[in-house]
């Protein structure tokens, strides 16, 4: 039985069983906004004593005023009045005559309105923007019922009254007292107030305020390129999601308000209702685009196949991939029956991309995607599978040239189509390359290349960048740079700039969360503080699992439990070989050589740590192969062939010094100091003498090296050396000196146990 | 002569309202209070405002009146004087975007009203109802269900309060926490809820009860027990039980669309037929014979004369569900998938609930090829109704598509466990197993199968026995149990599509029979039709899978 108070009369909006949502098929209305906007018009056109730069002024307010969603009276008097206080007080004196007036004034109004285009000189033209709006406007205020206008009236008056009640600052007094007098009594005054109160409050105007279908869609639009290019200006994602309900309760046939919930559900991970925005967008689609039947480019065999191919890409974005698998296939398999061979094409993009998620070999896929879409001129496609190509082959290690190469001439491609994010990403990309090859200098030019550019398409005025994905990226490594150097101060300036223009709950936050975390354990293990980069540990392995076990296995290592840290790098060095994680590979297996060092097995070291040399220079990750490098000399040092030790030192010490982070450096000057004492000792004493002097002087530069990164456990075991070198010289005065600068660190820092000479 | 004229007309409705409570009974006499007599004019005069829908009219009226009915007339009049406005403004609204805001503006002031009443504990059982039913327009939904509770405490008797808080209740904790009044309305209360909730052995057992306690007659319970059979799909029994509701009461409108529909199942059409006439004698403009007649188009397969009926009835009554579904189902028929795409989308903004319009989308997509698209929807309608092997025959064939064979098993397993209705699951279980080679599984399947069929007794032309008994002949000639191989290919000799191998079979098994042993024809195991026993059947392999696994 249907209750009696559902529904009492037939809706006469329907025909055929379906509610038209716009029965007139007029897509603007007149709101009391809109009136107050004709007047401010109107009196634009009227009046003559407007000096020339206000005009200007005015005219480029009228753009973002059509266009805009509707304001409170308020807020327009006030950006009215920033241009030209003379004609807000116009449009104010104006409004209230009509508001206080009867509803005559406004239909005189009306009436008056049109006068303009019957002058061929004015700008309110026919066919100008702003005629084209005044007759819009005419038009739909003369096809309102009686009624209608009567109700038009009345909001007309809300309108006013509303700003009227706002402009004393005692309003609240009268509102409240309104208040009571609607419910008087007193014990659930509180509730009522906030159940009862239709009035909305002064922050959430917009979401009460019914938007026309055009501000409506701008909103969406808007709200959707703030999603893409800068989340912080978009709205939260829980007042998004209100306002989205809401304008859907409206008009539940506007469809784009559920693929933006979509979006928006993605933010924040929300697997159900983004799955359920999605599909309830495309069935919405299927219907609007029902008119033309066919299965061809247009109507809505179109949008099946793409509702498949999206719903492929949103499991893949949740890491469903099996159902992302099979989502993807059913795209592909639709597209080939109709042939569609753009939809294809974004179909092989997604294939090679899930591949990739999936860690397996992607290349050929890839390639022949870059192919295609060169075939079907599809720039963009083109590009990101270049992009996407250049970095899984610098990942396996292909040629670097090339690769630059590649890179080089998409950029043309951009410029030339200027598709200004994909210029981001590529100078992001070109960043990570470099550095991933160890050439620091060039990923910090690159870096400072993007932050000194400006956008193609900026959000708005003013701001020439946007907060994408490619800026938080290269401000990570700008970060990781500046550490590297010591330059600690610089860093969390970088940091903190990213998080103002990345707020920890945004999409990209991830990326500078896992690279703050890992500056601050870098800096918590050279500082010998283990319990502070134990307590990081817990944090980046939820960021990333690899990284957090690579780091908790570094800290093992540091305080001693060697068993323990080598079973977590042998889980890690299968799984990473697995992966083809080429970078972490090598870096586990300087760890594992680190660990053998404590069993003293040097010999053992050996050709593991050719094997890691081999696989560095491979891949052509100079950093890691100095750094392996530094590892072979230090094993042949404590084999006792200082002088194998020495040459192969020459190799890694230029690009240490003209690359390297200020560790390594250190690192590299310890060692060639050490080498060059051993080695004194099979030479005669005058040059013996020579080269402990050199010796020590490398010591001394490797010491203010590590002073930079505060890595005291290192200096301490460089006075040590100089003290024992000064006394072989006999040097007693700078002898004392280091000696005594040692036994004060030496009483500061805990000893670890770890012997002096047993560490790199 | 004027003046008499109009005194009696003061005095007529008096007299005949005097007499008809004379007439009820003594204790209605005691509570017509002075107030009562008061108001009585006023009253009455408004009553008449509302019977003409004049709802400003009559409240202006009842201001002043003192008596409680006179006061719930007021405020009765003024509440459905602010719904029919908002429909009304609904269409003269502001812009499309406009319109969902249009709010029946009374509903406040009635709130504030009604609330101070109700602090001083000045309403009677219905006020109390119309305190509810505004809070509940107000989407207060937890205080509604505190007043409807207290409502029905106040005034046992009035149905409206129990309606209204069914549509509250959304399960079954809900329910069993409210503390109702002891009455014998409560027992059709429950019943009623049994029914809404799916609860539907919990109702009829209800239903039952009620009639054994005396109310065989009411055809009110009739027609709930034949909506009962209906939703668990017991046809047969649902179908009785609307002939005999059809029997008392032969000008019944309601629930005559859920007639139609089960007539329309089993394809009865000259009955169906009948039904449409009649019913269309008695009132065409309703709903429920709009959504017969469309029913008795679709069973022609007219099926664009069927939507329009359907859109008819969807004229009548926008928030009529049924007709979303059926009107999707037509569309579906036409082939016009998008438009049943939109019917049923409608449906589900109606109820979210409705798993045939989850499950009608499901269709469409699978019509349009998109086997993995439509799992979210069938899967939809399986959550809504766990129970139902439909929607898991759909979810397995559609994983059948997708090759995943796994959980295609765990579906048609789980279809079977549940009481399969179609009787297909087993068979295109046993025919997953076929495709694995898992020989024994696809056997036991196969004889479930023919067991479930002869079991049930029904005549009906099985397509798929022939199938099964072909897969058992072969399956026992390979593991060289003649006997039973022997039976199964005579077995295939009475079906025309298996008969030639039936025949090859059983030259085969004489052939190898008369090499081996020619003696041992002992044709007396009717494995069949007997019991199971340990000897002749494979070992049972499977086990009830968990299905949760299923929908990731």
């Amino acid at each position: 039985m249907a209750s009696v108070h559902d529904s009492l009369y037939f809706n006469p909006m329907m025909t055929n069983g379906v509610v038209h949502a716009n029965v007139f098929g007029i897509k603007d209305w007149v709101t009391p906004y809109k009136i107050a906007v004709l007047v401010l018009l109107d009196e634009m056109t009227v009046s003559k004593c407007i000096s020339l730069l206000e005009k200007r002024r005015l005219n480029k307010l009228i753009l973002p005023l059509l266009q805009g969603p509707d304001m409170t009276l308020v807020q327009l008097l006030k950006t009215v009045e920033d241009c030209c206080p003379q004609l807000a007080y116009a449009v104010h004196l104006r409004l209230h005559l009509m508001a206080d007036g009867e509803l005559k004034d406004m239909e005189s109004f009306f009436d008056v309105l049109p006068s303009p285009f019957n002058e061929t000189e004015s700008e309110a033209h026919k066919s100008s923007v702003v005629g084209l709006f005044m007759r819009h406007m005419v038009l739909a205020y003369n096809k309102l019922s009686f009624s209608q206008v009567y109700k038009l009236y009345k909001a007309l008056q809300q309108y006013y009254k509303s700003y009227e009640r706002k402009a004393p600052p005692a309003s609240d007094a009268t509102t409240d007292a309104d208040m009571e007098q609607l419910a008087p009594d007193s014990l659930g005054r509180k509730v009522e107030k906030q159940d009862l109160d239709p009035s909305p409050s002064d922050d959430d105007v917009a979401s009460t305020e019914p938007l026309s279908q055009k501000q409506a869609e701008y909103f969406l639009a808007q709200q959707a390129y703030f999603l893409k290019n800068d989340e912080n200006k978009a709205l939260k994602p829980a007042g998004l999601q209100n306002e989205l309900n809401n304008m859907l309760k409206f008009n539940p046939d506007f469809a784009e308000a559920h693929y933006l919930s979509y979006l928006n559900s993605m933010r924040v991970q929300d697997v159900f209702v983004s799955t359920h925005s999605l599909l309830h967008y495309f069935d919405r689609l299927i219907l609007s685009g029902s008119d033309s039947k066919s299965n061809g480019d247009e109507g809505y065999g179109r949008s099946l196949r793409y509702a498949a191919l999206n719903l492929a890409a949103l499991h893949c974005r949740f890491g469903h991939y099996q159902q992302a698998e099979l989502a993807l296939q059913e795209a592909i398999r639709i597209a080939q029956e109709s042939s569609d061979h753009v939809c294809l094409q974004h179909c092989l993009s997604w294939l090679y991309l899930l591949q990739q998620m999936k860690g397996s070999d992607s290349t050929v896929l890839t390639e022949h995607s870059v192919k295609m879409a060169v075939h079907f001129s599809l720039p963009y496609l083109a590009s990101l599978g270049i992009q996407s190509l250049v970095q899984q082959s610098a990942i396996r290690g292909k040629n670097a040239k090339k690769l630059i190469n590649a890179l080089k001439d998409t950029d043309i491609l951009h410029w030339k189509h200027s598709m200004s994010e994909l210029i981001d990403i590529s100078i992001a990309q070109k960043t990570a390359i470099w550095r991933m090859y160890g050439k620091s200098t060039m990923a910090l030019q690159q870096a400072q290349m993007l932050m000194n550019m400006n956008s193609l398409e900026s959000v708005n005025l003013g701001v020439q960048q946007n907060n994408t994905e490619a800026f938080t990226v290269t401000l990570c490594h700008l970060a990781e740079l500046h550490a590297e150097q010591g330059q600690f101060q610089a860093a969390s300036e970088i940091l903190k700039h990213l998080k103002e223009r990345f707020p920890s709950n945004s999409q990209n936050a991830k990326l500078w969360m896992i690279c703050e975390q890992k500056i601050q354990f870098d800096r918590a293990l050279n500082d010998g503080k283990y319990h502070i980069a134990e307590s990081l540990v817990s944090v980046i392995s939820a960021l990333c699992k690899t990284e957090g076990l690579y780091r908790k296995a570094l800290v093992l290592k540091a305080q001693n439990q060697t068993s323990e840290a080598y079973q977590v790098l042998q889980g890690l060095l299968v799984y990473c070989e697995k992966t083809k994680c080429t970078e972490m590979t090598i870096r586990v297996m300087l760890a594992i050589a680190e660990l053998y060092w404590r069993s003293s097995s040097h010999g053992i070291v050996l050709p593991l740590l050719l094997q890691t040399l081999a696989l560095s220079r491979e891949h052509h990750l100079q950093k890691l192969a100095s750094e392996t490098v530094l590892h072979l000399a230090f094993s042949q040092l404590m084999l006792g062939i200082p002088e194998q030790a020495l040459n192969i030192l020459h190799m890694a010490i230029e690009p240490i010094l003209a690359h390297g982070a200020v560790m390594d450096k250190g690192r590299a000057l310890l060692l060639v100091a050490k080498c060059q004492v051993v080695t004194s000792a099979s030479v005669p004493a005058d040059q013996r003498h020579q080269a402990l002097v050199v010796a020590i002087q490398n010591l001394e530069e490797a010491r203010s090296y590590f002073d930079k990164v505060d890595c005291r456990d290192r200096v301490r075991d460089i006075f040590y050396l100089q003290a024992r070198l000064y006394h072989s010289l006999g040097k007693t005065l700078e002898r004392n000196k280091c000696a005594m600068l040692f036994r004060q660190l030496n009483e500061e820092l805990p000893s670890h146990g770890v012997p002096l000479l047993t560490r790199l | 002569k004027k003046k008499i004229s109009i005194l009696m007309a003061l005095i007529l409705p008096l007299l005949l309202v005097l007499s008809s409570l004379c007439s009820s009974c003594l204790a209605a006499i005691l509570a017509f209070l002075s107030e009562d007599a008061q108001d009585l004019d006023a009253y009455t005069l408004a009553k008449s405002f509302y019977d003409l829908k004049e709802y400003d009219r009559a409240a202006y009226f009842l201001r002043g009146c003192k008596s409680q009915k006179a006061y719930f007339l007021y405020m009765y009049s003024r509440y459905l004087s602010g719904e029919k406005k908002k429909d009304d403004e609904t269409v003269d609204s502001l812009g499309p975007l406009e319109k969902g805001q249009v709010k029946n503006e009374s509903l406040r002031e009635l709130r504030v009203e009604l609330s101070k009443k109700h602090k001083a504990k000045d309403l009677d059982g219905f006020g109390l109802y119309l305190y509810g039913v505004v809070l509940r327009k107000l989407d207060l939904f937890k205080e509604a269900l505190d007043v409807f509770v207290e409502a029905t405490h106040c005034l046992p008797l009035h149905w409206g309060a129990w309606l209204e808080l069914c549509n509250l209740i959304t399960n079954k904790d809900m329910l069993k926490s409210l503390t109702l009044p002891d009455t014998w309305v409560k027992e059709f209360f429950l019943a009623h809820m049994y029914t809404e909730l799916q609860m539907i052995e919990e109702a009829l057992q209800k239903y039952q009860s009620l009639i054994e306690a005396g109310f065989s007659k009411s055809t009110y319970i009739i027609s709930q027990i034949a909506v009962a059979y209906h939703n668990i799909r017991d046809i047969d029994k649902a179908l009785s039980m609307f002939n005999e509701l059809r029997k008392q009461d032969p000008y019944r409108i309601e629930n005559m669309d859920t007639f139609s529909n089960l007539l329309y199942v089993r394809s009865m059409k000259p009955e169906l037929s009948y039904l449409a006439h009649n019913l269309c004698d008695i009132d065409k403009y309703r709903v429920e014979t709009c959504c017969v007649i469309g029913n008795y188009y679709s069973l022609r397969s007219q099926h664009e004369k069927a939507a329009l009926y359907f859109q008819r009835a969807l004229k009548l009554n926008p928030r009529c569900l049924g007709a979303w579904t059926l009107m999707g189902h037509e569309y579906m028929e036409m082939k016009n998938t998008s438009a049943a795409i939109q019917a049923y989308r409608h449906a589900i903004e109606v109820n979210k609930r409705d798993y045939r319009a989850w499950y009608g989308l499901g269709q469409t997509y699978e019509i349009l090829k998109m086997p993995f698209y439509c799992l979210y929807y069938y899967r939809r309608a399986h959550q809504l109704r766990p129970n139902d092997s439909r929607m898991l025959v759909a979810l397995g064939e559609c994983y059948e598509k997708l090759n995943q064979l796994a959980e295609a098993k765990k579906c048609y397993w789980r279809a079977y466990s549940v009481g399969d209705v179609e009787r297909m699951a087993l068979v295109k279980l046993a025919k997953l197993h076929e495709q694995l080679n898992e020989s024994d599984q696809a056997t036991q399947c196969y004889i479930i199968y023919i067991q479930d069929v002869f079991s049930c007794g029904e005549i009906l032309e099985h397509l798929e026995l022939s199938t099964a008994f072909r897969y058992l002949g072969q399956y026992y000639f390979k593991s060289k149990r003649y006997n039973e191989a022997f039976i199964c290919a005579q077995r295939c000799c009475d079906y025309n599509d298996a008969r030639e191998e039936g025949k090859a079979l059983l030259r085969q098994i004489s052939q190898v029979r008369g090499e081996a042993d020619p003696a041992s024809t002992d044709l007396s195991l009717p494995f069949l039709y007997g019991p199971l026993s340990a000897t002749n059947t494979p070992v049972r392999r499977m086990s009830p899978l968990n299905l949760s696994s299923v929908t990731p």
